[in-house]
């Protein structure tokens, strides 16, 4: 009787064990529309971060999730889903926010010169500021 | 440091962003593939710089490790934070040579690249064949080459080591526009 208690207590505790290894396994992606920005700013001061100090940046922003408001500089589309580069100065680099697979139907209300508010994921600078995974602040 | 980056910059793009025989791309396409017995690995980076120059073969190429994306968001956190150490190493760099490019057509034609690619601050010569060719307004170049995962001291653990490829296949698929 005592043995089949433990017998049962175990495999109780195999199958639990497995469901939450298994959970882990399974772990979906940060969901960026629903999550709270770690940082608010606007898109030429993430770009002069990164231009004057690119380690200090990379420590400050990397994998955060940054909300920017900028300009329009330029629409396009990458891989099937739309781009979004943002600068309001005369700067080389910009900020190109690649939209996440849902929003691309929001690109055709947008317009080159137009102000806007954008959240994504940061994972670096190369002549640009990257953000993925974006979507679109109202 | 600065003057290290600002060198590394004028090397890399104001050298070769001059004139009329330059093209690059921002959202170059970079993926790789780890076959393994127990599974298969993949994931894909839609943010690749590259700028090549068709006059000299020169091509330099410039990607984010974090902007690769995986099917499980366990495993690129595991990526990140553990192999490759992103926060510490944020790029991967190629820098190479198109060897005798000739004359493009609009037809494919097999090249011989090379160069130099370092990943985790680690730099190794690197050989391959590529396509390329012409298109309306731009260069495609496309192919593939293999990469010991060992010659940039990644680290994996004994317990994953059979789920990961000692060999790990990166493809890339790079579409220019004239650079101005």
């Amino acid at each position: 009787m005592k043995n089949k208690i433990i017998l049962v207590l175990v495999a109780v505790l195999i199958v639990l064990g497995g469901y939450i290894a298994l959970r882990m396994y399974n772990k979906p992606h940060v969901n960026v529309a629903e999550s709270d920005p770690d940082l608010v700013l606007f898109s030429q001061t993430l770009l002069e971060d990164f231009e004057s100090d690119e380690i200090s940046a990379n420590t400050k922003y990397l994998e955060q999730i940054i909300q920017v408001t900028g300009k329009i500089q330029k629409l396009g589309t990458a891989n099937g889903n739309g781009t979004i580069t943002l600068n309001n100065g005369d700067s080389m680099g910009g900020i190109i926010c690649h939209l996440s697979e849902k929003e691309n139907k929001k690109m055709v209300s947008l317009r080159e010169g137009q102000e806007i508010m954008v959240k994504g994921i940061c994972t670096g600078y190369l002549m640009d500021v990257i953000l993925i995974n974006c979507v679109l602040v109202n | 440091m600065k003057t290290l980056k600002l060198t590394l910059l004028l090397v890399l793009f104001v050298g070769i962003a001059q004139g009329q025989e330059k093209f690059i791309t921002k959202q170059g396409h970079i993926s790789f593939f780890s076959h393994s017995p127990v599974e298969d690995i993949e994931a894909d980076n839609n943010q690749v710089l590259s700028i090549v120059d068709i006059s000299n073969g020169e091509i330099a190429v410039s990607l984010l490790i974090q902007s690769f994306i995986f099917e499980k968001s366990l495993m690129q956190e595991h990526f990140n934070e553990n192999y490759m150490e992103s926060h510490k190493y944020p790029k991967a760099i190629f820098r190479g040579k198109i060897q005798e490019l000739g004359d493009l057509t609009e037809d494919n034609k097999t090249v011989n690249i090379e160069g130099e690619l370092t990943i985790r601050g680690i730099s190794k010569p690197i050989e391959t064949t590529a396509e390329i060719k012409k298109m309306d307004d731009g260069i495609a170049l496309k192919g593939s080459f293999l990469v010991e995962v060992k010659d940039y001291k990644i680290k994996i653990p004994s317990i994953v080591a059979n789920n990961i490829a000692k060999t790990i296949k990166v493809s890339f698929e790079l579409i220019h526009q004239p650079y101005n």
